[in-house]
């Protein structure tokens, strides 16, 4: 199937990404080259769509994506698919600050470093990063994976909810209310289970699993009358 | 928002040109104002003067009490000022003086007439540049394109804490230290105590932006003996907020990032040249092929990064 390029150079970001959105209507798979770091490339794709970044892109790429596959050769920049519901993002070098923002579900697999904050607010769907996740990574994540089969930086998982941050190398420091536990394995298995297809699993990893504290942050309407003490 | 830039370049060449491109990049940060700060060919004595008059209608007038505040401190003009204006009320001067004998206390007399005039740099090499507007308005009014210089840096202002006027844009210069200027990305929290503190120890403000005591608090730090890279590291858990700046002196270009790490500093380096930005489509501009790009975009981060390999540790 022969394949649709779409060049961004200094054109308009909102020209460049209608020009996506019609080209997803045709099935065939689109390269996107001289991306020049631009921002918000691929926000708000459909399902479906099979969309190769060449080089690296700016903050907010595949921001919103519902369903769509995008391959980002180099880096991406801040808040890299921020809010997606579906889908699968993978990212050649690394990805920067707050990756994973708030998504829903889908995949992002980072094969380097991510920044600070990677996974903040998430409440659903899968973080892979093969290097190391930055400081306060997974902070207040309410639902959903971030795997880091490196290490991570300070603070890490700090005020996590019902998110899990799995960590296979160095932790610098721990954040607040959050607590390691020894993953059982079939849990294990589920986080192999996100990693097969990715040709990831080792089964020689150290896990660090870390999960909520639940001292600080965590309440429930269930709760309330002994707060309130009626 | 905002947006900050820093540009080395191994000899002595189109650092104007390149920080416009950095800024132009960056123009969706804050198109308030733009600045830039140019370290040209040093000169062996004497000082390049670049500063801003606020009424054009008593420019003469004005310009004569400055001079005579320059003449009492054992200074005087070395020629005529250059004077740049357009359709506003304000105008910009670039002049060159002698060396006063206290430059210190020259400039606190100076800036007696900060309502009417004041100096913006004073520098063996340092001239800051900055106006209202975008990077291309204010490089065509002054002509920044042109300037030839080794280093500089750069900012794009969205004015939140402070009013939109030619005179709080960035970069501010280390009053009273010669050759040292910063720009700033963020907001110190602790503005107020900090700036009392230094009015304490003998220090003016000329405007209510909270970069402007960054640059005097390194300053400070560093004629209190510490040397530069002690100075940035200090300003991490000594001052709140939450910040990037890039701090310049004819050394190099030193940076810090405060505890909370959310404000980003993209760079490029590459056979001892070196770009830094906001974003890393800015330094992209200005580093066209692919290339490797550091993100420092974890917390606490400093460091320095020297011209034509000098230290700036002095």
């Amino acid at each position: 199937m022969s394949e649709i390029v779409i060049e961004v150079g200094k054109r308009h970001i909102r020209e460049i990404n209608e020009e996506l959105q019609e080209a997803c209507k045709t099935g065939k798979p689109i390269r996107v080259v001289d991306t020049l770091s631009r921002h918000n490339l691929g926000v708000g794709l459909p399902d479906g769509a099979d969309i190769t970044f060449e080089g690296s892109v700016g903050y907010y790429c595949g921001g919103l994506n519902t369903g769509s596959r995008l391959t980002i050769e180099r880096n991406s920049g801040w808040a890299t698919g921020e809010g997606m519901a579906k889908g699968h993002i993978e990212v050649g070098g690394r990805a920067g600050m707050s990756c994973g923002a708030a998504m829903i579900g889908g995949t992002i697999h980072v094969k380097g470093d991510a920044g600070p904050r990677c996974g903040v607010a998430m409440k659903g769907g899968n973080i892979v990063v093969e290097g190391t996740i930055g400081y306060q990574s997974g902070f207040m994540a309410h639902a959903g994976k971030i795997i880091a089969l490196g290490g991570a930086g300070e603070s890490c998982a700090d005020a996590l909810w019902e998110g899990e941050v799995w960590v296979a190398g160095p932790i610098e420091s721990l954040g607040v209310d959050v607590n390691v536990i020894e993953p059982t394995a079939e849990e294990v298995a589920e986080v192999d289970a996100i990693l097969e297809p990715l040709g990831l699993v080792d089964s020689s990893r150290d896990w660090r699993k870390m999960v909520s504290g639940q001292r600080l942050w965590y309440f429930e309407a269930r709760d309330a009358s002994a707060w309130l003490m009626i | 928002m905002c947006g900050i830039a820093g540009r080395i370049l191994n000899a002595p060449g189109a650092v104007g040109r390149d920080l416009v491109a950095l800024m132009a990049a960056q123009e969706h940060r804050g198109a308030d104002s733009t600045g830039f700060a140019v370290y040209g060919a040093p000169m062996d004595s004497g000082y390049v003067l670049r500063g801003m008059g606020f009424n054009k209608g008593q420019m003469d007038a004005d310009l004569d009490l400055f001079r005579a505040t320059l003449r009492e401190h054992g200074g005087d003009f070395l020629s005529d000022p250059k004077i740049i204006s357009d359709a506003s009320k304000h105008y910009c001067f670039r002049m060159e003086i002698s060396d006063p004998t206290d430059l210190a206390a020259w400039v606190s007399d100076a800036d007696e007439l900060s309502g009417r005039i004041e100096i913006q740099s004073c520098g063996r090499s340092l001239e800051i540049v900055k106006d209202i507007g975008g990077a291309e308005q204010v490089s065509e009014k002054h002509k920044v394109h042109d300037m030839i210089g080794t280093h500089g840096l750069g900012h794009a202002r969205l004015a939140t804490e402070s009013s939109v006027l030619p005179n709080a844009s960035h970069p501010f210069w280390a009053r009273p230290f010669s050759d040292v200027a910063i720009v700033h990305n963020g907001q110190i929290t602790d503005y107020y105590t900090q700036r009392d503190h230094l009015r304490r120890a003998g220090y003016r403000f000329l405007t209510e932006n909270d970069s402007e005591l960054i640059a005097v608090w390194v300053s400070d730090q560093m004629k209190q003996g510490l040397t530069m890279e002690q100075a940035l590291r200090k300003s991490i858990t000594s001052i709140d907020g939450v910040f990037t700046f890039m701090i310049a002196t004819p050394d190099g270009i030193g940076y810090a990032k405060d505890r909370f790490a959310m404000k980003p500093l993209v760079v490029i380096e590459q056979n001892g040249e070196l770009a830094a930005a906001t974003e890393e489509q800015a330094v992209r501009t200005v580093f066209t092929d692919e290339c490797d790009v550091i993100n420092h975009d974890g917390p606490s981060l400093f460091g320095i990064w020297g011209v034509g390999n000098r230290s700036m540790a002095a």
